[in-house]
């Protein structure tokens, strides 16, 4: 177990280098810089605000500095607003992390309900039904779904705001809007999951022993028809919590999404490789802890 | 791009989902607040700091909390504020300002002249490196000093006298001569304070930066024996300013750098030690607590119409001090202006307050503002319409809900919605190097009918074909026509500047057809004319692509072929600057009414904005000829002229003047719209009598 965990850690340090350095390459490829700007300006005050920032320096000597400041846990500081980029994670972060929970719970609760029974009653209406939710809640991308229950909710109805985070009812609307993305694969992976699991012998054996069926689906095949999910919750948690850009946007959420795509338009390279590192490292992290749980959840994926 | 996909989706959605509501008024209007406005900017600011500030979000903030000596009036021109009134020398070249001395910090200290040169110098200096520092090229030696090349001998050198200023003469680079150590540790304090009341100290032999000395022409006199010095000392990314007796400074470890300097013909290798990197050598000058005058290196008419900007507005020294870069915060700030800030929660808004020093409280009709920091336009619409702000700022209206406000689709407009001309104009740079030929340029020009791109912007844009932009002469006033010298026929806009004064731009190459055909047989019997033009813009935005495929059929019309790319923002700004483009579609827009420093400076040889690479002698000549008229209708004269040979060379192609759309509810009273867009929110009042 130590010498997994150990393994994952130095394989985690060469993901965050690898992600550090190939977002410093990419975005320093691109032209244009965090000052390019089309309103008049003289060449002495562009040179004097590159300058600020040590742009004119080597990048060979950009990127060992931005690597050391690394290696010291500091990601650096915003050349657009001149705060330091831990203190905009630190600020903006949990923001993102709370909508990204509740979109999360959305998605889970629902997903995992509507998966079970859909395998439940396979092939039934029921089944058909949620399914086809599903397959809604895929294909419609949120930059579709957010507006139209913005118009609907907020606009038609005056129930909940438009935007902003102001108050609890606030959160109701991003957090559906960013729960429905995950929701329909997560019912999907439920159902292929259960569909699997409830035709193996050790369900048979549990419906031979008189168990009754609710029990069985979820007790007993609910705990390994879930391992898909679970897999996949990973990744989805990291993307959900570090911030979605398009739901952030249309409700004007202070979260950290925002910086992933504005860091780059804006050409902030420290912004830009903070966040990327900071996401990295809750994937990673949340990499490792589903390998943990399929060991909790799963008994015959235990290490021995 | 996603950012598009999503405003659309979003608006086509909501108007598919509600149609178009019904009503005199956008959205709800019953609920107004006593005194608090509550306005949706269009973004959130970059900083606080006038110096640092470059973004539109952050200038109507900024002239809430910080004074200058004269502030934006209703109209966007100047009006006295610090400084009650002013003096220009015959030459245009000096201005000596008084300053009221009512005026107070809300520390209770008063605002004094050298609050404005502290200010001013702090632009300047490269340690902040100011993008707002070119607001003050005008002033005497002012890039100078920002690039390091000027210096004030210390001591008599080679037959110069110690005061004389110096310039260096080589490229080379220099470590910073204004480096200091001291053997024992510095306290850093306010001017003149015990050495108790020390916020940071500078551990013994760490090298700090000097920045200024007391008592010379920009800064306070010592009020104790003995001069102070006023210096940075790097601590950490923020780094700390403060005051220590410059006694204590004793380590100079540059003072054996040799530089080649020169003052006049005299050229002379001075040494560090005798070399003072000083502000008190830009053209500004305390003459005493409440007067102040600047000094400029040519005429320059339009000075005092550049006092109101950010880089003359006032800074709290001992705030900027101690937190150099989280001096704007709540916790820190000190303000000059009509209101104070008491909250800023990043990316969400900033609630300012009613400031009880201001000088002139009976202006300030409100006391509260609420700006909310939204930044994208589909929010900003639907939460004014939800009655979540009172007002928007310019540009909060996405182009899709458009044609539903300006009254397209139901026939009437809203009486909430304003649209208003912008001091911007939207153009197509074209590259005079790639496209030599002058009458392939003109025939561009006059291919294209301006006045039916509106139909499909749906902003009510003014078409033109005149690079300075203003207002409609048609929508002037009978007192403004006479200023401008113009009737109401009249095509084109006029700009109304300060001082009663107006300028009629030349008409420039609007469409006709028949003379495009013939500049265009002329081009290509010159051999002038390519197989295939290339026009770029920016992605992103539907309405660069439709303009650049309007103008892409009218040159077919000619028998033309155009190829059109979308490239991202910064890539075309690059492309554009290097002269990597053949027609590329940009604009410009002007702080100041004033085409003298705005716009006409885009066409000059060695201007670095000029992306077109135009550079005709006849202009520069008439440019230059127009500096030295001091009668300003005369010299607006010779400005214009200077446009014509511009304007009818086509280096530029404009399309149409900007406009700026505000939603503002009905119980908002005087809205201060202006050309500039510098709205002064604090004249803004609201009247809830008139709430439905």
């Amino acid at each position: 177990m130590i010498r997994f965990l150990l393994g994952r850690l130095v394989a985690s340090v060469l993901v965050i280098l690898a992600v550090a350095t190939a977002s410093f390459l990419l975005l320093h490829a691109a032209p244009g810089g965090p000052f390019t700007t089309d309103a008049r300006r003289s060449v002495a005050v562009q040179h004097a605000m590159e300058e600020r920032y040590g742009l004119h320096d080597s990048m060979a000597t950009q990127y060992l500095r931005e690597l050391g400041s690394l290696a010291r846990g500091d990601l650096g500081r915003s050349m657009k607003k001149d705060v330091s980029v831990n203190g905009l994670i630190a600020e903006h972060g949990p923001v993102s992390a709370i909508v990204g929970l509740l979109g999360l719970a959305t998605a889970v609760i629902l997903g995992i309900t509507m998966g079970v029974f859909a395998a439940w009653k396979k092939n039934s209406w029921v089944d058909y039904l949620l399914m086809t939710l599903a397959l809604v809640g895929i294909s419609v991308p949120s930059f579709v779904l957010g507006p139209m229950m913005i118009a609907a909710i907020s606009i038609h109805l005056g129930w909940l705001p438009p935007a902003r985070i102001d108050g609890v009812s606030s959160y109701i609307l991003p957090a559906i809007t960013l729960g429905l993305i995950y929701l329909g694969t997560i019912a999907r992976l439920t159902r292929g999951g259960m569909l699997d699991a409830l035709g193996q012998d050790f369900i048979r054996t549990a419906r031979a022993k008189g168990l009754p069926e609710r029990r069985v689906i979820w007790k007993h095949a609910l705990r390994v028809g879930i391992l898909p999910v679970v897999t996949y919750l990973g990744p989805a948690t990291a993307a959900m919590i570090s911030g979605s850009f398009v739901v952030e946007k249309i409700f004007q959420i202070p979260g950290l999404g925002t910086y992933f795509i504005n860091s780059i338009t804006d050409r902030d390279y420290p912004v830009l490789t903070g966040v990327f590192v900071f996401y990295a490292a809750i994937l990673v992290l949340l990499n490792l802890a589903v390998d943990l749980a399929y060991g909790v959840i799963d008994p015959r994926a235990r290490r021995t | 791009m996603l950012a598009r996909g999503v405003r659309i989706a979003a608006l086509v959605v909501v108007l598919a989902a509600c149609g178009v509501p019904d009503g005199d008024y956008f959205g709800r209007v019953d609920r107004a607040e006593a005194k608090h406005l509550r306005w949706c900017n269009q973004g959130e600011p970059d900083f606080l700091d006038p110096a640092r500030a470059s973004s539109t979000v952050s200038s109507p903030l900024i002239s809430l909390m910080f004074d200058g000596l004269t502030t934006y009036g209703p109209d966007g021109l100047p009006v006295p504020s610090l400084a009650t009134h002013w003096e220009v020398s015959d030459d245009l070249q000096t201005f000596t300002f008084h300053l009221r001395d009512t005026a107070r910090w809300s520390n209770g200290r008063a605002v004094t002249a050298y609050d404005v040169a502290y200010a001013a110098t702090r632009v300047l200096h490269p340690l902040i490196a100011s993008p707002n520092a070119d607001n003050l090229l005008p002033v005497a030696h002012a890039m100078d000093y920002f690039q390091r090349r000027v210096f004030r001998l210390r001591a008599d050198v080679g037959g110069l006298h110690a005061g004389d200023l110096v310039d260096r003469t080589d490229d080379v680079t220099i470590p910073d001569l204004a480096t200091r150590t001291a053997p024992a540790p510095l306290a850093l304090r306010d001017l003149g304070a015990d050495e108790p009341a020390a916020y940071a100290r500078v551990p013994a032999g760490e090298p700090v930066l000097l920045i200024a000395t007391s008592g010379t022409t920009v800064t306070p006199p010592s009020p104790t024996d003995g001069t102070w010095a006023y210096v940075y000392w790097a601590r950490d990314a923020e780094g700390v300013y403060g005051w220590v007796p410059a006694r204590e400074l004793t380590g100079e470890p540059f003072a054996a750098t040799q530089v080649h300097v020169k003052h006049g013909a005299t050229a002379i290798i001075a040494t560090g030690a005798q070399l003072a990197y000083t502000p008190d050598v830009v053209g500004i000058r305390v003459i005493d607590a409440h007067t102040i005058e600047f000094t400029c290196a040519d005429p320059t008419p339009f000075f005092l119409a550049t006092t109101d900007n950010r880089a003359l507005r006032t800074v709290p020294t001992e705030a900027v001090s101690r937190w150099p870069s989280r001096w704007t915060r709540p916790e820190h700030v000190i303000t000059s202006g009509p209101m104070h800030l008491v909250a800023w929660i990043e990316r969400d808004r900033l609630e300012l307050v009613r400031s009880p020093t201001y000088w002139n409280p009976g202006e300030v009709k409100l006391d509260r503002l609420t700006a909310y920091s939204m930044d994208d336009q589909a929010a900003n619409t639907n939460y004014y319409f939800t009655g979540g702000c009172d007002a928007t700022a310019s540009n909060d209206v996405p182009s899709t809900y458009l044609p539903v406000l300006n009254g397209e689709q139901r026939g009437t407009p809203y009486k909430d919605y304003d649209v208003s001309p912008y001091l911007g104009v939207y153009f197509l740079w074209v590259n005079t190097q790639k496209l030599p030929n002058r009458h392939l340029r003109r025939a561009l020009a006059l291919a294209i009918d301006r006045t039916q791109i509106p139909k499909f912007t749906h902003g009510n844009e003014i078409p033109t074909a005149q690079l300075t932009p203003g207002t409609p002469i048609a929508k002037l006033s009978p007192a403004e026509l006479a200023t401008c010298g113009v009737t109401r026929e009249t095509p084109g806009v006029a700009l109304l500047m300060s001082a009663g004064l107006c300028y009629v731009p030349p008409p420039g190459l609007a469409l006709d057809l028949a003379q495009a055909r013939a500049e265009l047989a002329q081009a290509r019997a010159e051999g002038g004319v390519p197989p295939k033009l290339h026009y770029i813009y920016n992605a992103g935005s539907e309405a660069h692509k439709q303009i650049a495929e309007y103008a892409q059929a009218a040159w077919r019309g000619l028998g033309l072929e155009v190829e059109l790319e979308a490239q991202e923002w910064n890539a075309m700004l690059e492309a554009t600057r290097k002269g990597d483009f053949e027609i590329a579609r940009l604009g410009q827009v002007g702080n100041v009414a004033d085409t003298e420093s705005e716009f006409l400076p885009l066409f000059t040889c060695d201007s670095p904005d000029n992306r077109g690479r135009y550079c005709n002698q006849d202009y520069e000549r008439l440019l230059k000829e127009a500096r030295t008229i001091r009668d300003r209708a005369a010299r607006n004269a010779t400005l214009r002229h200077a446009e014509q040979v511009m304007i009818e060379d086509a280096p530029v192609i404009p399309i149409y003047v900007y406009t700026q759309k505000h939603l503002i509810k009905p119980y908002v009273r005087d809205y201060p719209i202006n050309l500039i867009d510098q709205p002064s929110l604090w004249r803004v009042s609201i009247d809830q009598g008139s709430t439905r």
